[in-house]
């Protein structure tokens, strides 16, 4: 929370301390995930694919999140493939205008015990890539800026290796075999979020798509809150889950994890969500992204902006990767904006 | 309109009471289930539960003991989808749950597709289904394909990362009068309008009906693309493609 006894902070003290649910000078803006855009691209020659998959490309890219948007965080990983690539999924690089993504029609993994977590996981290209990039992060920036990297969960890597309905139907068909396959695949996860960390990650955002459009509340809690536990156990940086689509049906179950945050969509309201948050867990979000940020302007953006910090929303930002096409006016309106109801804020008292 | 208690299966009218609210649905159920002989009431059940087994063998005796293929479909398949559609609808169960009641759909009708295609009985209509070119993800429109095939009609499901010109490729060798796209990435809604424009500079606009849906996609972005309808989610892409092709439901 905004507090009149703390003093000017860095970026990176900023996000850290909204994390930790502590005092601020003011609400930090972060990105959990992609805010990389065409223009940003063309502005610093890092386009896509190549910018998904060389270290300096990657982090170029990147740093424009803070260098020209004002964002608080940087958040070197794009897509949500760079783990499945290194366990074995095929993927579609695209080109610069669409995201590359895990075919998931030609599946890796049948059973549980096909998942074996390959000796190389950590220097495939694909992981090393990120692993590098938060290290030049690291080191370009210093102590001022939050380096955010990423890790898959499970749940979402059995959409990538198994297939969405085919991991759908065994979650039903058979809990224990279900239940194996993400004990399994949750060594991905740490390994990938350990050498992350040791690479310079000050936090660490966890998305497992246990999303409202597709289980129910339920679901998660049977499934994935005593994994999630023990992601925030073991994993010594602050852990901001993501989970798309409609969640207030499971943000209980999410508080009772121990993630330091939740990333959140825009089809919650962030009043409604604070309060079943009970301050156990600080929210990140969650600016629309089709609706507003890639279709409206700076204006639409500010009120969403100023809805979240009304309800006392601890980190603002897009709801999830924004789009390629978004205008950089519309997300430079984000730190604008809070800048702005900051100072009216303080001007008031 | 019928009573409830005219459906003689217990667990039918216990689904009725507790998961359909709204009364033109609630009516329309009804008097379905209240015209299906028990059999039929019995494979809807085992549907509604996601027992593929009990209805591949429940379609199978129905069939053998003289019932017409028509009626199995539509009394017990047909009207069984409804219901799991209106519980999807409602969250009152989720994706897993309608694979589960689709895997077993797709048992009852293994037996009565070759009889309905050999004695040439028209679907209540055809759609060609796919996910847009530079987009891989489809669970979305599966389950859209889930439904529509659960309300009788015929799917032609052309995968993920479709081109306008399979879209086109496909309504040519068919002739489906409708067509159906989706699309979960901000990236690929464009290919959406691009394939549109791939119709209209075909000159096979006219030919075919588009409907468009998908997690980012709205009712603005599918007017200003030209499509002609937008359905939110699986059971409203059902009500567009029968509103769209003017048809009625069978039973």
């Amino acid at each position: 929370m905004p507090s009149q006894t703390v003093g000017p902070m860095n970026s990176r003290q900023r996000v850290l301390a909204a994390l930790r649910r502590e005092p601020v000078d003011r609400t930090p803006v972060c990105n959990p995930t992609s805010v990389a855009t065409v223009e940003l691209m063309d502005l610093v020659d890092a386009p896509f694919p190549d910018a998904n998959r060389v270290p300096e490309l990657m982090a170029r890219l990147a740093a424009t999140g803070h260098t020209e948007l004002g964002f608080d965080s940087i958040m070197p990983v794009f897509s949500i493939i760079q783990e499945s690539s290194a366990l074995g999924c095929k993927i579609q690089w695209e080109q610069k205008d669409n995201w590359p993504t895990v075919k998931m029609r030609e599946p890796i993994y049948q059973t549980a015990d096909d998942i074996k977590i390959p000796a190389d996981f950590l220097t495939h290209p694909d992981t090393r890539c990120v692993i590098e990039a938060i290290r030049i992060l690291r080191q370009q920036f210093g102590n001022e800026v939050a380096i955010i990297g990423k890790t898959m969960g499970p749940w979402s890597l059995g959409y990538h290796c198994f297939g969405v309905e085919p991991f759908l139907l065994l979650s039903l068909d058979d809990p224990g075999k279900t239940k194996a396959c993400l004990d399994r695949l949750k060594e991905a996860t740490i390994q990938f979020g350990l050498a992350q960390i040791e690479a310079g990650a000050d936090a660490l955002t966890l998305p497992d798509h246990a999303t409202g459009d597709l289980v129910s509340g339920e679901y998660y809690a049977r499934y994935l809150r005593d994994l999630h536990i023990e992601f925030a156990q073991r994993l010594a940086v602050p852990i901001i889950l993501h989970i798309c689509g409609k969640t207030e049906d499971r943000m209980e179950f999410i508080a009772q994890t121990g993630m330091a945050a939740f990333h959140y969509d825009s089809k919650n309201d962030p009043v409604e969500s604070m309060r079943i948050m009970r301050n156990r867990t600080a929210l990140v979000g969650n600016i629309n992204n089709p609706e507003t940020l890639f279709s409206k302007g700076p204006e639409a953006v500010g009120q969403e902006v100023v809805k979240n910090l009304e309800a006392g929303v601890q980190l603002v930002g897009p709801e999830c990767a924004i789009p390629l096409q978004t205008a950089i006016e519309n997300l430079k309106a984000i730190p604008q904006t809070v800048q702005d109801w900051h100072r009216e804020k303080a001007s008031q008292n | 309109m019928a009573e409830i208690t005219a459906i003689a299966h217990e667990f039918i009218r216990q689904e009725i009471e507790e998961f359909i609210e709204r009364p033109e649905e609630r009516e329309r159920t009804i008097n379905t289930f209240a015209k299906a002989r028990p059999e039929m009431q019995a494979i809807a059940a085992a549907l509604i539960e996601g027992e593929n087994d009990t209805v591949d063998q429940l379609t199978r005796q129905a069939l053998d003991a003289g019932i017409e293929a028509l009626e199995v479909m539509d009394y017990g398949l047909i009207a069984g989808m409804g219901i799991v559609g209106i519980k999807f609808r409602q969250n009152f169960i989720f994706v897993p749950e309608v694979l589960a009641c689709a895997r077993a759909m797709k048992a009852g009708m293994a037996h009565i597709e070759p009889i309905l295609s050999a004695a040439g009985v028209e679907p209540i209509g055809t759609v060609i289904m796919g996910t847009v070119k530079g987009d891989l993800h489809d669970i979305g429109k599966n389950l859209c394909i889930m439904m529509l095939r659960g309300a009788g009609f015929v799917v032609h499901d052309l995968g993920v990362d479709t081109s306008p010109d399979k879209f086109i490729e496909a309504v040519e060798e068919t002739k489906a009068p409708l067509l159906g796209m989706s699309a979960l990435l901000t990236t690929t809604m464009p290919n959406m309008g691009k394939t549109i424009e791939a119709f209209i500079d075909a000159d096979l606009r006219d030919e075919v009906k588009i409907m468009v849906g998908g997690a980012p996609v709205t009712q603005d972005f599918a007017d200003d693309m030209g499509a002609d309808g937008y359905g939110k989610d699986a059971l409203a892409c059902v009500a567009l493609a029968k509103n769209l092709l003017g048809v009625a439901v069978r039973s």
